[in-house]
């Protein structure tokens, strides 16, 4: 017990780490794929690392008109919570360090709390702009959070009712027990719908185009992070970046949870290799999917519009995904 | 419908279109960079090539020179400045517009344009 | 002096003001927009001038008209051509010196090179406000082509200093011909082609459609002119009203959206659709310049000192006037028989068109006020002419101020004291 204590605290700053820098990674890969989408050169794989640590170098201004200890303490917040996310996901391929301490709905409720310290951030640096855009931040948040709470719990109750007994909302046990094998033809249907919303609902969460409508460079200038410099934005940054790998996991863990040392016939140390590959590979495409291609391929909605596609269209299609999955289980019953 | 989406699609397997000027990453000093190059130690990507008659730096040939202060005249941004002991002209070429109005008017082709077009400089001269 | 809180009116608990510029990331140039907010909506506008005042027109007076020529080409880098071509025509106009044909034809073909340069880069910045970036880089990747044209036609991409007066500097020869007609049958397609990425794409068509709405009834009352008017089903052009150069040859139609989409509404959808269409129309427009182009001198007069001493003859005031991207330039010279006009007042587009804001704007979001900024093509350098600075106080002159200027200086003159 004490050993096992250990070891998971032990894996706690390995965890931290290798999330910020796949973070850094894939937002790397974001601004050169972006790029030679636009047919540009674009900057090199590691320039984020390169921006956060000349971030991190820079001054700290705090605004005369902010109110310090929010403004200071949000960014500390908001970064370490989505490190903390990381802990409760099947990382790399790995069971969850913090495994039967916390399951999805603990998960979903965390991931409220970085969007929240942006909305704090954004009304306390005492800026037009910032609370224009922190506002719309709280628009967005309370958006899209019914379609993922609508796709997670479809996901969990496919998997409580294919086995009884099983611990359905914990993350493991998901992963462990992909939804797909458990529903027919319907259901199937349903899930892809579901994949789709979670799909929909990562740039929103991840504050990118077209749903960037909180920041929203031309319009407001930054929004909430207008006012933020130096340490503080490169924690907002890194934040961000790590927020990306959490969603990731969180649509792998959810929709894509298979390894491929099974089917490939390794063992041992190389299958646990293989698997985190195959983490990495499901994760790009996950990530290119939901954030990259979407981000150079729409114009930014107005935040009416945001809160349209996300209360109407997203919410519509989880709940045929949801009513598919029902019917499903109950062609099973008859 | 999906225009833009689809060609995004193409433009991602396409080569870029961004000319590397003057190499693919900029340098950390542009002056060392060139200075390098002018060594052949290292290569330069080229510059698009301009057509004929561009309008580049003004060439200034000071024999040919008969002092007639037509391009003094209609030079819009005064970097043409008549020396009265020489009967001369200076060119000044950090104010220069390159419009070519005085290699245009001048009788006995002192002035030209030339290709030259990189002359960015911290120094005023 | 004012304040700012002055102008957006009356402060009250549910409103904010925001105050857009005169640095923002939405405006490329400086202005300043003062708005009066509730939530996302907005209720007032009201907007300051005069931010990047450069006193060109006091410069000009004291230079020769050739010097005016380059100095003129540096009100606005992007329509460059515009405001040389109507400096041209006034004096021109005023030393009634006839322009030969095949120089009507090369300022025709190089205004329409330019008026297709200056739509594709405003449909890249309008996709940019809207946050389209993608569609930014194309449409500045399709630009290259008649910048290269351009190079080769004038010998530079962005200042072409090829007007003279009574004439062009630089003929165009077989070479340069075939390379213009290539570019006008790439513009026809790549004007059909972004056509089909702008007004064919669900987000932009929505975040576009009945935004920024100017009706016929304000567009006429305010003045509007270029494509700003047109788009609000105002056939206004003065390539078709009063035609100069070679487009009476070849026949300009003003274009108003109900040709393109079926309808005018006069929002910002019907803004893009018009100014995609016009680069085809200055396409087809090159096209037939090429073809027709007569034989012939390229000036009036080739020695630019013959040509100086012949208008320090000359006397009296003129008018030119064209037709730029964004809408009619209008050029004002006065020659007293010196060296340096007495007078030369320009009146860019931009300054009719900024008026047009306040109606689009009322009633729209925040999210809107970039796009609907754009949507004119306001171009702030050509338009900040009239301020007042010295030690310790910066003024914008007033309908008031100008009244009373008007005033004290006539008495001035009355009593004498002042030629």
């Amino acid at each position: 017990m004490i050993e096992g204590l250990l070891l998971r605290t032990a894996l706690v700053p390995i965890i931290a780490c290798a999330g910020i820098l796949l973070g850094l990674l894939y937002r790397g890969l974001d601004r050169v794929l972006v790029a030679r989408m636009q047919s540009r050169v674009g900057p090199p794989v590691t320039q984020p690392f390169r921006d956060v640590k000349k971030l991190l170098l820079k001054e700290n201004i705090v605004p005369r008109d902010a109110v310090g200890w929010i403004f200071n303490s949000v960014p500390v917040i908001a970064l370490s919570v989505t490190v903390l996310i990381l802990l409760y996901l099947p990382f790399i391929g790995m069971e969850p360090v913090l495994e039967g301490h916390g399951d999805l709905i603990l998960v979903i409720y965390l991931l409220l709390i970085p969007s929240l310290a942006l909305v704090l951030g954004g009304f306390s640096s005492g800026s037009t702009y910032a609370t224009v855009g922190a506002q719309r931040e709280m628009v967005t948040m309370m958006s899209y959070e019914f379609p993922l709470a609508v796709a997670s719990v479809s996901i969990a109750w496919i998997i409580s009712a294919a086995n009884p007994g099983i611990a359905a909302f914990s993350l493991g046990a998901i992963a462990m027990n992909p939804a797909w094998a458990a529903v027919g033809p319907l259901g199937l249907l349903g899930l892809a719908l579901l994949l789709l919303t979670m799909l929909a609902v990562m740039p929103g969460e991840l504050g990118v185009a077209p749903f960037d409508v909180a920041e929203a460079e031309t319009e407001i200038a930054g929004g909430v992070l207008v006012e933020y410099s130096g340490r503080n934005l490169a924690m907002f940054y890194l934040a961000d970046a790590v927020k990306a790998v959490v969603l990731g996991t969180i649509v792998i863990a959810l929709f894509l949870p298979w390894g491929i040392a099974g089917s490939l016939g390794i063992t041992g140390m190389a299958a646990v290799a293989a698997d985190a590959i195959f983490y990495l590979v499901k994760l790009f495409i996950v990530i290119f999917v939901g954030s990259i291609f979407i981000r150079a391929a729409i114009a930014r909605f107005r935040i009416t519009q945001v809160v349209k596609a996300y209360w109407g269209y997203a919410t519509f299609v989880s709940l045929l995904g949801l009513l598919l999955i029902s019917l499903d289980m109950l062609s099973r019953l008859l | 419908m999906l225009n833009m989406q689809i060609e995004l699609v193409k433009q991602l397997f396409r080569r870029t279109f961004t000319n590397r000027f003057p190499s693919k990453r900029i340098p950390k000093s542009v002056s060392g960079f060139l200075r390098s190059v002018e060594r052949g130690e290292r290569k330069m990507n080229p510059p698009v090539p301009v057509p004929p008659g561009f309008r580049g730096r003004i060439n200034y040939d000071k024999k040919k020179c008969i002092g007639c202060r037509l391009c003094v005249k209609v030079c819009p941004a005064d970097a043409v400045v008549f020396l009265e002991k020489e009967k001369k002209i200076r060119y000044h070429l950090f104010r220069c517009t390159f419009c070519g109005q005085c290699v245009d008017v001048c009788p006995t082709k002192a002035l030209q344009t030339t290709n030259e077009f990189l002359l960015a400089d911290y120094e005023k001269d | 002096m004012r304040k700012a809180g002055d102008i957006i009116g009356q402060e009250s608990r549910d409103t904010y003001s925001i105050c857009v510029g005169p640095v923002h990331p939405a405006l490329k140039e400086p202005v300043r927009l003062n708005l009066r907010v509730r939530g996302e909506r907005i209720e007032h506008v009201d907007f300051e001038l005069s931010q990047v005042h450069r006193g060109i027109e006091w410069m000009g007076t004291r230079r020769n008209p050739i010097q005016i020529l380059y100095l003129s080409e540096r009100i606005c880098g992007i329509c460059n051509i515009c405001h040389t071509f109507a400096f041209c025509r006034a004096v021109e106009s005023i030393a009634g010196i006839e322009v030969p044909p095949r120089a009507r034809y090369i300022r025709t073909i190089v205004a329409e090179l330019e008026r297709i340069h200056s739509h594709i880069l405003w449909a890249g910045v309008a996709a940019h406000e809207l946050g389209f970036d993608s569609a930014m880089h194309y449409a500045f990747r399709a630009r290259e082509k008649v910048l290269d044209v351009i190079e080769n036609l004038t010998g530079n991409r962005i200042m072409k200093a090829i007007m003279m007066i009574g004439g062009v500097r630089r003929d165009m020869d077989k070479g340069q011909a075939r390379l213009v007609m290539e570019a006008a049958d790439f513009y026809s397609r790549c004007s059909r082609k972004l056509e089909k990425i702008f007004l064919g794409d669900p987000v932009i068509k929505s975040r576009t459609r009945d935004t920024g709405i100017l009706t016929r009834h304000d567009c006429l009352a305010l003045c509007s002119v270029g494509p700003t008017a047109r788009a609000s089903g105002v056939r206004k052009d003065v390539r078709q009203d009063e035609p100069y150069g070679a487009y009476p040859d070849v026949g300009v139609k003003a274009m108003t959206p109900d040709e393109i989409t079926g309808e005018t509404r006069g929002d910002v959808y019907d803004r893009i659709a018009v100014r995609l269409r016009e680069i085809k129309q200055s396409a087809d427009i090159i096209g037939r310049c090429v073809k027709d182009m007569p034989e012939g001198k390229i000036a009036h007069e080739d020695k630019a000192n013959v040509l100086l001493g012949e208008l320090r003859g000359v006397q009296g005031e003129g008018i030119g006037r064209h037709e730029a991207p964004r809408g009619e330039v209008f050029h004002y010279v006065k020659l007293v028989g010196e060296e340096a006009p007495y007078s030369w007042k320009v009146r860019a587009p931009t300054y009719n068109n900024l008026l047009s804001w306040i109606p689009m704007m009322l009633g729209a979001q925040i999210a809107d006020i970039p796009v609907i900024a754009a949507s004119i093509d306001p171009c702030m350098s050509c338009t900040n002419r009239a301020v007042v600075t010295g030690p310790g106080r910066r003024q914008v002159l007033g309908q008031d101020m100008l009244h009373d200027l008007s005033v004290k200086r006539t008495r001035e003159l009355r009593r004498g004291l002042r030629p």
